[in-house]
């Protein structure tokens, strides 16, 4: 066999049979036959012909693939062009190459929302609206890293609308690093960030976003921005919308789980806020989850199609039960109780509330909009609303106008005081002063009197000519002042004594 | 002789061995980059999500790895999303929702002829789960396999999001003589509405610009249909909606009104209203309740402006454009009594208090299926 692989059609081993007939080759023979070995240098053009195939195949490959490269950078208008196809090719096989799905398939029946969500890992949309917000990111951020909810089951939807600060940089910085945390559980699902502007015009400051004739233009533009949020960031896959507001500062981790446990459509803790002792330490809050009264019913009547009533303004005296006045410290945080109208800093609610339709109305909804609205439209729908009023969260205390020039009035009366203290122990010690001086000059003329009476003595000593008795008497005229300045600091003490029982 | 022999093939192969090598790579990739890009354009690709917890307006990379990176933080500014008079020239996306009870092949191949770039549409459906709406999706899935994966290129749609309902529901049959019984009317209604609104806001998204709305027995459009709309530049735009049919007086094809909820209001009809409890709603085109509106359906004139417009105070379902702000803003179909108007009637209401004002064609036409 082994020549005749190298040799090919020259060799016809046939002929030669003979020659390797007892199976061995024949040694040391000499023979110009063509069944001797032949070395490869025997067909060097062959070779040389198909190296330079191979060379002109591998050039013209590489045309070929430039010409695909080039082709495909200027059909596609994205930046990609030829080196990211290039790099991307020899480099990595992912990255660029992917497959597209474009049809998606979801039986809403699967996300009806059930009491112990966790467990058939049904997810939640977390809707946060933001405007302003910056100072409030971080406090936020703690509490929904310490949600003991599954982070992954989180879909985390943020509407920034009219913002003059630096809510969006804030926001993506916080979301990345927690995206890409080591820690996998950690990480949450989709995330959402939507920019819309409507054109604020009411201010954000608490005064004029608590105003009474603020109130219905406000509640309307809230509501669109919630709509806009919502109708934006709602997926087929969704069983759960949690409504939470970025001012939130007390919240317990488990709350998404308390809350669904109750597995209602709707649902609302009860929101109050610290305050400073001055005030009372402590205050209800969220005024807007109420129970419908027939007062409010009647009131209703009587305004025109686009009024909007508000909760917690002495203009609209409703006499309804709110959920916030209910409280009881120590009572049972699982007890129930039915809403018409619900407040928005903590809602929430099942998915089917929101694909049914209900919303927060950016119009006058039976004299309601917004969250409000919202609740009467669940009520229409035969929606159950509820409301716990012993499971209480906490709403940041941000000082109104009201409390701002309180807190200037106590503190003007604080520096008053103050200026008072400091004439009185002026006064006080300005009286010791003049004691000094009196004590001073009463000794001047002690002395006076003395050196007289010494003189005298003098003269009266070298008239008798006795001098021990002068020296004595003018060390018992020295001790004097010694006596006097003891009894002003006496006074000072005294003095003192008294200021400290003042403070 | 075997040493040196050994090294001169090594010497001499060598270059020959590379080329061919290297050669083979670039085939290798070429085909593996081939493939993908001949389904999808680039610009398809640009618009793909990352992850498949994405809008549903978009396709998203089917995961490749076993382990999945978490999903990115995306960010939508809607302050770009545009509602233009020239939809095509802004490359504005269109959401086509249909809620279907039986699947009509005139309907997809009207869909299939749809002139705007099908690269910019999104198709949703909602199907309820009854055995007819089992069947439907069997045929829509069919369909949409056959258009989306062999098609070609320019038929495929951007993506479609097929939805089952999570209602029971209220009436067993189809038929349309039972269906437009008026004691069957509230409740075919409220659960049609219900339907509407989990099919519109489970798919909307971020991308959305314009939603069409398109009942699934409605097969036959002008293929122009979402840029003759879009001109118009209105809030809701409503076409008139016919039915072909056999006239046997004359024996030839003719055509009739079929879509009565497109109407401007009458002192009649709010008068009824008025009387009206509440919770009751009010119907057209039934006998009992003689309302006296204006229905846009009888407006139509032979050789009437193609372009004619008329404000109107209810409309149908049958065909409908709207500007997704619309939708945004809080304006659905209303699956209660909304002054005394529900479903489709009752959305042109609520668009209406929040400040959007419909407007039908009457010289436009589209036309419903002849069962």
């Amino acid at each position: 066999m082994l020549p005749l692989a190298s040799s090919g059609s020259k060799v016809t081993p046939r002929h030669h049979g003979a020659g390797y007939s007892d199976g061995y080759p024949r040694s040391k023979t000499f023979d110009i036959s063509p069944h001797r070995y032949q070395p490869r240098s025997t067909n060097p053009a062959h070779r040389r012909r198909t190296q330079s195939l191979v060379r002109i195949g591998l050039v013209a490959i590489l045309f070929l693939l430039v010409l695909y490269t080039f082709s495909r950078g200027s059909s596609s208008s994205s930046s990609g062009g030829a080196l990211s196809v290039l790099s991307l090719g020899l480099l990595s096989s992912g990255g660029a190459d992917f497959e597209l799905e474009t049809v998606r398939y979801h039986d809403l029946s699967n996300v009806q929302g059930t009491a112990r969500g966790w467990e058939r890992e049904e997810r939640i949309l977390v809707c946060v609206p933001l405007r302003d917000a910056e100072a409030h990111l971080p406090m936020f951020f703690s509490h929904l890293r310490n949600l003991t909810y599954p982070h992954h089951l989180l879909d985390l939807a943020f509407l920034v609308s009219d913002s003059k600060d630096n809510t969006i940089g804030v926001l993506t910085e916080s979301l990345e690093s927690i995206q890409a945390s080591e820690d996998e559980a950690m990480q949450f699902g989709e995330i959402s960030i939507i920019e819309k502007d409507f054109g604020q015009v009411v201010n954000q400051d608490v005064e004029s976003r608590h105003g009474f004739a603020a109130q219905a233009g406000r509640r309307k533009l809230m509501a669109r921005a919630r709509n806009w949020l919502l109708s934006a960031a709602l997926r087929p896959y969704h069983s759960w919308v949690y409504w939470r507001d970025v001012d939130v500062e007390t919240a317990p981790f488990t709350i998404l789980e308390d809350l669904m446990r109750h597995n209602k459509d709707v649902i609302v803790p009860n929101v109050w806020r610290p305050l400073p002792e001055w005030l009372g330490g402590e205050q209800p809050y969220d005024l807007n989850s109420w129970q419908e009264s027939d007062t409010a019913l009647a009131l209703a009547d009587t305004l025109d199609e686009d009024a909007v009533i508000v909760e917690g303004y002495a203009e609209y005296a409703t006499y309804r039960p709110h959920l916030a006045y209910l409280r009881d410290p120590y009572g049972d945080p699982d007890v129930e109780m039915e809403l018409d109208g619900v407040g928005g800093v903590s809602i929430l609610a099942k998915a089917k509330v929101f694909r049914y339709g209900v919303h927060f109305p950016a119009f006058s909804f039976e004299k309601h909009a917004e969250t409000e609205g919202f609740g009467k439209m669940a009520r229409k729908l035969g929606l159950s609303v509820i409301g716990l009023p012993h499971y209480t969260i906490w709403h940041a205390y941000e000082p109104s106008v009201d409390d701002i020039k309180h807190m200037e009035l106590a503190q003007e009366q604080a520096e008053k005081e103050k200026a008072e203290k400091t004439r009185k122990m002026k006064e006080s010690f300005s009286d010791a002063t003049g004691q000094w001086e009196k004590d001073k000059v009463e000794l001047q003329n002690i002395a006076a009197q003395e050196r007289k009476k010494e003189k005298e003595a003098a003269a009266a000593a070298a008239a008798a000519g006795d001098a021990g008795a002068a020296a004595g008497r003018v060390a018992n005229g020295k001790a004097d002042p010694k006596a006097a300045a003891g009894r002003v600091q006496e006074k000072a003490v005294r003095h003192e004594e008294l200021e400290g029982g003042k403070t | 002789m075997a040493r040196p022999m050994g090294s001169v093939r090594l010497k001499k192969t060598n270059p020959a061995t590379l080329a061919v090598g290297v050669a083979l790579c670039i085939f290798i990739i070429y085909f593996l980059i081939g493939p993908s890009t001949s389904d999808f354009s680039a610009s398809r690709k640009a618009t793909a999500a990352a992850h498949h917890l994405s809008p549903p307006t978009s396709p998203f990379r089917k995961p490749t790895g076993d382990k999945q990176k978490p999903p990115p933080v995306a960010h939508y500014n809607l302050n770009n999303v545009t509602t233009t008079p020239n939809p095509l020239e802004n490359r504005e996306n269109i959401l086509l929702l249909t809620p279907m009870a039986r699947f009509y092949q005139e309907y997809w191949d009207n869909i299939l002829r749809l002139e705007y770039p099908h690269e910019l549409i999104t198709l949703g459906f909602i199907l309820p789960r009854t055995k007819e709406g089992n069947d439907a999706t069997r045929e829509l899935q069919k369909r949409i396999a056959l258009t989306q994966n062999q098609g070609p290129e320019k038929d495929r749609f951007k993506s479609i999001i097929i939805l089952r309902e999570d209602i029971d529901p209220p009436l067993t049959s189809q038929d349309e003589k039972e269906r437009h019984k008026m004691e069957n009317q509230k409740a075919r209604r409220a659960a049609m509405a219900k339907a509407r609104n989990s099919l519109l806001y489970s798919t909307l998204g971020p991308a959305t610009s314009w939603i069409l709305w398109l009942d699934a027995d409605v097969v036959e459009t002008p293929p122009t249909i979402i840029q003759d709309l879009a001109s118009h530049d209105q809030a809701i735009t409503v076409p008139n909606c016919f039915q072909r049919y056999w006239n046997e007086e004359k024996n030839e094809m003719d055509e009739r009104p079929y879509d009565f909820n497109n109407w401007q209001d009458s002192p009649t009809a709010l008068d009824l209203a008025k009387k009206m409890d509440p919770d009751d709603i009010l119907l057209e085109g039934y006998a009992e309740m003689a309302t006296f509106r204006t229905l846009m359906a009888y407006m139509s004139r032979e050789n009437g402006r193609l372009h004619e417009e008329m404000p109107l105070d209810g409309v149908g379902g049958a065909a409908l454009l709207v500007k997704a702000d619309v939708h945004r803003d809080g304006a659905m179909f209303p699956p209660f009594a909304f002054y005394n108007l529900i479903e489709t009637e009752g959305f042109a209401k609520m668009s209406k208090r929040l400040g959007w004002q419909p407007v039908g064609l009457p010289n436009y036409k589209v036309y419903h299926y002849n069962e």
